[in-house]
């Protein structure tokens, strides 16, 4: 996983690695940044949570109403008041919302 | 005009609605039924109540870093995402630059989230939220 690269998307404040039980694993954080590494590890773990939770919704959705394309999840976005949060698998990337650009930040998420 | 009708008007929108953060109301336009819509009311409002308090956690940590008041959030599927921003949400299809578009408009037009969302969600619990809550 480059993490430089992921760096690269507009508005990138940082990009991380985590563990499947959400422990961060590695990071890039933007100079300047008020993103920490442990605000960062919170992040990590609730992302997990929320791919989990999201996953059996959509299960859930499709089992329930015979509606389709929800599964498998490909990714769970958190729109915060200055910054997003994208993830899917193990990587994830903060970006500032006035730059973000989600359907390139899913599609790097996914690819990494 | 009306949020759910401007984003209906988007192709590639499957469904968009509206409900009230106290749980009890909701409205709708597109390829749902009542009951889906209520269902999709309820899964928005656990989310979004979900987000809220995750992003408390993380102001505990670390003071306004960005992250509070949660303006919404993504569930990108397979082939159709689900957005919220607010107390507004769309399913819609993944089409290029549509997700974008979606979320650009929906922010614009929802304008900014306020630190009362969390009172109001939690309303329903009765009680003087407010006091229990800050």
């Amino acid at each position: 996983m480059n993490l430089e690269k992921m760096m690269d998307l507009p508005g990138a404040l940082a990009a991380f690695t985590y563990t499947d039980k959400g422990e961060l694993q590695s990071h890039v954080l933007r100079e300047g940044t008020e993103l920490t590494p442990q605000v960062l590890d919170l992040l990590a773990h609730s992302c997990v949570a929320n791919l989990a939770i999201a996953a059996m919704e959509a299960r859930g959705w499709e089992a329930l109403t015979g509606q389709s394309g929800f599964q498998p999840l490909k990714g769970f976005s958190v729109v915060g008041l200055e910054w997003s949060v994208i993830v899917d698998g193990n990587c994830g990337v903060v970006v500032k919302n006035r730059d973000a650009d989600y359907e390139a930040s899913f599609k790097a998420v996914q690819s990494a | 005009m009306h949020i759910v009708k401007q984003l209906m008007v988007i192709p590639g929108v499957v469904a968009a609605g509206e409900y009230a953060y106290r749980g009890d109301r909701f409205s709708y336009e597109g390829a749902l039924t009542d009951e889906f819509a209520r269902m999709a009311s309820i899964l928005c409002r656990a989310n979004t109540l979900s987000v809220n308090m995750q992003a408390e956690i993380f102001d505990s940590f670390a003071e306004n870093i960005g992250c509070r008041p949660v303006q919404g959030w993504i569930a990108h599927g397979d082939q159709i995402t689900i957005c919220a921003v607010g107390n507004y949400f769309a399913f819609i299809e993944n089409r290029d630059e549509l997700l974008n578009d979606v979320m650009t408009i929906m922010r614009a037009k929802v304008g900014d989230v306020h630190d009362d969302l969390l009172v109001n969600l939690y309303a329903k619990l009765g009680g003087d939220t407010r006091e229990a809550l800050y």
